[in-house]
């Protein structure tokens, strides 16, 4: 069941991505915001990568959770936007 | 719950996929019913990770429940063995006691204690009278009269004297029936 959970909130992780680049399609300012937003959330994903222990003490979580959320993160944006650009 | 978990993520995916690649970006309503779509399939997908969380957390609380009984049912094993052994022993050590038997009567009745069924020592030793009976059977080897067994072993001395000889009957009857069975 905890598998369940986890393929539940990373397929909704996956739609909200796709939601966010229906967004930026929608007018050329929405595209513009939609790209600084997925611009600091990669520069704050390179960071949390670099700082990867300081940031897990922060969170109260183990370096290797933190690194594994940073990895799904980075596949949910992937797969979100692949998505919805592909179709 | 769990039916409604797996209707939700069904849902989510069939909303997220669907409009995708069915309607055409390019048409205004099409691309409306897509950014709705999307919203549903992600509140789909959230209450449906929201579901299992929960059922996942139960799950765990149940198996830690199981685990905490087995847990206790293994404890009062243990505990149970541990006071038989203590019963045992210390029938023994009044047996042992007993001044005028001899090696061989020793031998034979702790040889009885031990070799015997579990459940017929349970049911001879477990009486609450029996520890009462092997007090009086050490006297009479003592050689001590039936009165001063009365008086002094059953503590029914006086008025309650007929009533003490009574039981002393009893006892006598009661566990040597069973030793003779």
């Amino acid at each position: 069941m905890k598998a369940m959970y986890l393929v539940n909130y990373f397929v909704a992780g996956c739609i909200a991505s796709s939601l966010l680049g229906w967004i930026a399609s929608l007018h050329p300012m929405s595209f513009r915001a939609i790209a600084f937003l997925a611009a600091a959330a990669f520069i704050l994903w390179g960071l949390c990568w670099l700082l990867d222990f300081s940031v897990s003490g922060w969170l109260k979580i183990s370096v290797q959770n933190l690194q594994a959320l940073l990895m799904a993160g980075l596949a949910v944006s992937i797969i979100g936007v692949g998505v919805f650009l592909c179709s | 719950m769990q039916l409604k978990m797996f209707v939700l993520s069904g849902a989510a995916l069939i909303l997220w996929l669907a409009p995708l690649t069915t309607l055409d970006k390019k048409v205004g309503w099409h691309k409306s019913m897509q950014g709705l779509s999307l919203g549903a399939a992600v509140a789909c997908a959230v209450s449906a990770g929201n579901i299992a969380r929960k059922l996942a957390e139960e799950s765990e609380i149940d198996e830690l429940k199981t685990r905490a009984i087995k847990a206790d049912v293994v404890d009062e094993i243990g505990v149970s063995v541990y006071v038989s052994q203590q019963q045992r022993q210390q029938e023994a050590e009044l047996i042992l006691a007993s001044p005028r038997l001899d090696v061989e009567e020793n031998r034979k009745a702790l040889e009885a204690i031990y070799s015997s069924d579990l459940q017929d020592t349970a049911s001879a030793s477990e009486h609450p009278d029996y520890p009462i009976y092997l007090e009086v059977c050490k006297s009479r080897e003592a050689g001590k009269s039936p009165t001063w067994i009365v008086e002094n072993v059953l503590k029914m001395g006086g008025r309650k004297f007929s009533e003490g000889k009574a039981k002393l009957q009893d006892l006598l009857n009661q566990f040597e029936g069973e030793d003779n069975d």
